[in-house]
């Protein structure tokens, strides 16, 4: 159990600037997601925090030890690398308990060590083949394996399931949830993904070009990004530009919505107003409401099966809504739109 | 796997491709044909398909050891030639390595201002000719007292070995990458384990067939030994080249021929066995 503390973190490579100011704090036995686009520095705050490079400024605790100065080889952190790294010349055995016999560990507590792990991450049949004989989940498996034979005080992950088909994923995340769950290990991965993020992790590093833009729990990134990228990237699809008008409504281009007051948002500023589509209520144009009503007219629609998506154009802007798919209104159709104050995100700009 | 393939390919050849191999086989083997007719011969006058008189009708007949008789005595100094030359060889071999790893590994992954000039300059004794090299060592080593020992020797083999070891090894670490080595690291690995365990069993065909080359080139050399042996130090190129610089070849020097290509040939059987079963047969390389 090791909490990992990253202190004002920065990290130039020659004139370019891959890590800007970064500080995370990550509880003991926490999972969290690190995302960003290609290219923002997760892999580099990864390699950072194992020692595999230096920051140029800033400090990296493992519970209150400041790590900075401390070799790889004894930060005792594990690392499952994006593309496996698994030994091309090493069984599927020897590959696993690689870590365990550089450290010179007997005999036969390796094979006991051994025995447990690959029951752990179900490997038994193939514990005599080479890497080039597994298929893409099998291969992920013994790196997660290997590292984990060392009993690593911190777990990181590179894009772990970036290799695999969809169905796979799926069950390999549960496989990781569950093991991480287990074991209690602090754990760091590295993700693009953004559903993944929210389904794995216990709380979700946003960063964009070197900075880091967010750090919370999936629920707060998703119902209240602090910036349009974050939104965007979080999958939002109702962003819309307006201005303030008192503290408590804002004015777009398809009328004034009322809002809850939030700190910063003034009478008058600009902002962005985020509705979560599935957080809007549709009905037939016919059906009386509040004064949160906005009205509109049905321009296309997506069936999924159980949830149903309607493009309603209202006014200048088309509004996406989510709902479930017990009824189902007709494209053409006039509709009035239900959008509470509570269901209002703000967010400057 | 490999072995099985070529045996496929092979019954696959249409008829003029065995022929093809035939000839190219000839091309190859044929020089060797005479070469080995002359080493049992006493007497080979021109235009004979075959000697007059054999070196076995003579053996008897003659005070001195003839044709295989000489070369495998003492007279020959054959052995000391060939224990010269193999030892040389494999100094040069693990010397050039040692030196040349650290440098591809360098060249491979790092970025560094002159990287382009250090690589043309590392290409100049490739182009400069061995005679330049030779005496310009020459002059140095004599002045060192250098001239004359195993040491100079070794030096001057590494001149022409070194380029090529480190351009083979350098593309070797580029297919390589660095994941492995981090991992090893990340899992606890010392640097010499990681060296032991990780990057030398993974550029071992790479290492193979740059040590192979190397030990060949070594046993190859004639002039930059020629000029620092002095003649105190004698290997197989310059032993021969003794016996056949009067413009004849005889029946022994045909024999120190034959001899001078032995460990070639021993080494290249060893190491196409070694690289198949090792690192191909286990699915290693794709
Ligand atoms: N050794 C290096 N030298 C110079 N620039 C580097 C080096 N390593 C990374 N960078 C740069 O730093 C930035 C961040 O790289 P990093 O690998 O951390 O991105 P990433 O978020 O992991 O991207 P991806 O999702 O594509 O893996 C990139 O612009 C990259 O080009
Ligand atoms: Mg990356």
């Amino acid at each position: 159990m090791t909490q990992v503390q990253l202190r004002s973190i920065s990290k130039r490579f020659g004139g370019f600037t891959a890590i800007e100011n970064i500080d995370l704090d990550i509880r003991s036995g926490e999972l969290v997601a690190l995302l960003g686009p290609s290219g923002c520095g997760k892999t580099t705050t990864l390699r950072m925090i194992a020692g595999l490079e230096n920051p140029t400024t800033g400090e990296i605790h493992f519970d209150d030890r400041d790590v900075s100065d401390l070799r790889v080889q004894d930060r005792n952190v594990g690392m499952v690398f994006q593309r496996y790294a698994l030994f091309p010349h090493m069984t599927v055995e020897k590959n696993i308990a690689f870590g365990l016999s550089v450290r010179g560990t007997p005999r036969s507590e390796i094979s006991d060590r051994l025995d447990e792990i690959i029951d752990v991450v179900q490997l038994g049949p193939f514990r005599q083949r080479f890497p080039a004989q597994l298929s893409g989940g099998q291969m992920q498996r013994v790196a997660i394996a290997r590292t984990l034979i060392t009993k690593p005080s911190v777990l990181m992950m590179d894009e772990p399931l970036a290799n695999l088909d969809t169905k796979l994923r799926g069950e390999m995340r549960r496989f990781i949830r569950t093991l991480q769950q287990r074991l209690g290990i602090t754990t760091i991965f590295v993700t693009h993904d953004q559903v993944e993020a929210m389904e794995l992790a216990d709380r979700i590093a946003v960063i964009f070009n070197g900075h880091l833009a967010q750090f919370g729990p999936p629920e707060d990134l998703y119902r209240q990004p602090v910036s349009v990228d974050v939104a965007d990237f979080m999958g939002a699809s109702n962003i819309f530009p307006g201005t303030m008008t008192g503290t408590d409504a804002v004015k777009t281009g398809f009328g004034t919505l009322s809002v809850v007051a939030q700190p910063g948002m003034a009478d008058g500023s600009r902002v962005h107003a985020m509705l979560r589509n599935e957080g809007i209520d549709i009905h037939p144009a016919n059906v009386e409401g509040g004064d949160d009503m906005v009205a509109g007219r049905i321009a296309a629609r997506d069936f999924f099966g159980a949830t149903v998506n309607y493009v309603v154009e209202c006014g200048a802007e088309r509004i996406i809504v989510n709902e479930q798919s017990r009824r189902l209104l007709d494209v053409g159709m006039e509709v009035r739109l239900d959008i509470p104050a509570e269901r209002v995100w703000l967010m400057a700009g | 796997m490999a072995r099985r393939s070529t045996e496929s390919l092979a019954s696959r050849l249409s008829p003029f491709q065995k022929f093809y191999l035939i000839i190219v086989a000839g091309f190859v083997l044929g020089p060797f044909i005479p070469l080995i007719i002359q080493s049992l011969a006493f007497r080979w006058a021109w235009p004979d398909m075959l000697p007059g008189t054999w070196w076995l009708e003579q053996r008897g007949k003659s005070m001195m050891p003839l044709a295989w008789d000489y070369v495998l005595s003492p007279y020959s100094r054959i052995w000391e030639a060939t224990l010269n030359t193999v030892g040389i060889g494999l100094a040069v071999t693990v010397i050039c390595l040692a030196i040349s790893l650290p440098a591809a590994r360098v060249l491979a992954r790092e970025r560094f201002r002159g990287k382009s000039a250090f690589e043309f300059f590392l290409s100049m004794p490739l182009i400069v000719p061995e005679a330049a090299i030779g005496i310009a060592l020459l002059m140095m080593f004599i002045r060192l007292d250098l001239a004359g020992s195993y040491f100079g020797i070794i030096i001057a083999h590494l001149i022409p070995t070194i380029p090529y070891m480190v351009r083979m090894l350098t593309a070797v670490y580029q297919g390589l990458g660095r994941d492995f080595e981090e991992q090893a690291i990340i899992l606890g690995a010392s640097r010499w384990q990681v060296l032991r365990l990780v990057t030398l069993p993974m550029l071992l065909p790479g290492v193979v067939a740059g040590a192979l080359f190397t030990f060949l080139v070594s046993t190859n050399i004639f002039l930059l030994t020629f000029f620092l042996g002095q003649g105190k130090i004698i290997t197989l190129p310059t032993l021969l080249f003794s016996k056949i610089a009067g413009g004849t070849l005889d029946a022994s020097a045909a024999g120190i021929t034959l001899i001078v290509t032995l460990p070639g040939i021993i080494l290249l059987i060893i190491s196409e066995r070694f690289i198949k079963e090792e690192a191909f047969g286990k699915g290693f390389g794709n």
